[in-house]
């Protein structure tokens, strides 16, 4: 028997689980879903701390429609979420642990130092949906005639971290 | 039309990177099998979705002349496959051993039979003491049925530099076969 038949001789198949083909594209589209995200990323993102991630994280979709990145959540062997993103239109933002990086989350330290402006397009409904959720409204939604036309309102989420929901107007047709 | 080229989905797949799971559909049960022979079914199912995350990071260094990826993702399974040298030395002697009892339940084998109880063995203990790029070639060659083209785009080898490694592993399992020759092929 020549050299390369005998080699072949000992070529044998090996028996696959049926899920093998669809575990392995998991694999790979994680990793693709995880490239356009950080393609998508914005090159400034905030870092907000909350002593509770998982809570914020549910508030946030539920109340003011953001989204959690996929794939972002950084999760302790506890099962502690660490630090996770959600995005809203073009934006990012991180949620953080309280004390981490010192930074501080108005529940515990009671003061915001800062708030965030967020650009939406339809603040009615949006407004319905964070009082559904029961988001505390800071300052009613009313219009503002200073600068550009804008209507806004502000609202606190759980641990007291501000937020300012804009509708510019002009842009879109007005009823 | 008919459907685009692995070169041009790759292409695609630098803005779009989506694109790339065509190439997955394509040629993943294909590169399965290939790990699968190589290494068994568990840690071929593991490395899977590893070789193609690979190749996708690495999708700009595919080389668009080439119309099909297979060869270029051969390659990189190679190169995985080095970590489990030792899972796939014991999957080969164990195919060695089933290839000889697939001779001997052949009665009309008679008494070859018995040769083969010792040349199988023989011919896998051979196939381990090659050099790892010779080994490679080998079996990419004989196993996979690529051509002599397509092992040197896997291995990223000029096409003589394949063509004088599988002659030499050919020359050295030759050696085998002559009596007396294991003892030669391991003293090496």
């Amino acid at each position: 028997m020549k050299p390369m038949d005998l080699v072949r001789k000992l070529r044998r198949d090996a028996a696959f689980e049926p899920s093998a083909l669809a575990r392995g594209k998991e694999t790979l589209m994680a990793t693709i879903r995880q490239e356009v995200e950080t393609q998508r990323r914005p090159s400034i993102v905030p870092q907000l701390p909350y002593q509770d991630i998982r809570a914020a994280l549910d508030f946030l979709e539920r109340a003011f429609g953001f989204r959690e990145v996929p794939n972002a959540r950084l999760v302790s062997a506890e099962g502690v979420i660490g630090h996770s993103l959600v995005e809203f239109g073009g934006g990012v933002i991180g949620i953080g642990t309280q004390g981490a990086h010192r930074a501080v989350s108005p529940m515990r330290g009671g003061v915001e130092s800062q708030y965030i402006s967020v650009y939406i397009d339809d603040i009615d409904a949006h407004y319905q949906r964070a009082l559904a959720a029961g988001a505390q409204i800071a300052t009613a939604l009313r219009e503002h005639a200073s600068g550009r036309t804008h209507r806004a309102y502000e609202a606190l989420d759980p641990e007291g971290h501000r937020w300012r929901f804009v509708q510019l107007m002009g842009e879109v047709p007005r009823p | 039309m008919s459907s685009p080229s692995d070169a041009e989905v790759i292409g695609r797949s630098l803005d779009q990177p989506e694109a790339f799971g065509v190439i997955y559909d394509r040629h993943a049960a294909t590169v399965l099998r290939f790990l699968g022979r190589r290494a068994g079914a568990e840690v071929a199912e593991g490395l899977v979705g590893e070789l193609f995350r690979i190749a996708f990071e690495r999708r700009k260094t595919f080389d668009t002349s080439r119309a099909t990826a297979l060869p270029w993702l051969y390659g990189i399974g190679s190169n995985l496959l080095l970590k489990h040298r030792r899972g796939e030395a014991r999957r080969l002697r164990a195919n060695a051993r089933m290839a000889a009892a697939d001779e001997a339940a052949d009665r009309r084998a008679g008494a070859k039979a018995l040769d083969a109880r010792v040349l199988f063995p023989r011919v896998a203990n051979a196939i381990e003491a090659l050099p790892d790029g010779e080994r490679e070639a080998l079996l990419l060659f004989a196993w996979e049925d690529l051509s002599y083209q397509s092992v040197a785009e896997a291995l990223e080898l000029p096409i003589g530099t394949v063509r004088s490694r599988l002659n030499r592993a050919r020359a050295q399992l030759r050696e085998l076969l002559e009596p007396g020759g294991e003892k030669r092929v391991k003293r090496r």
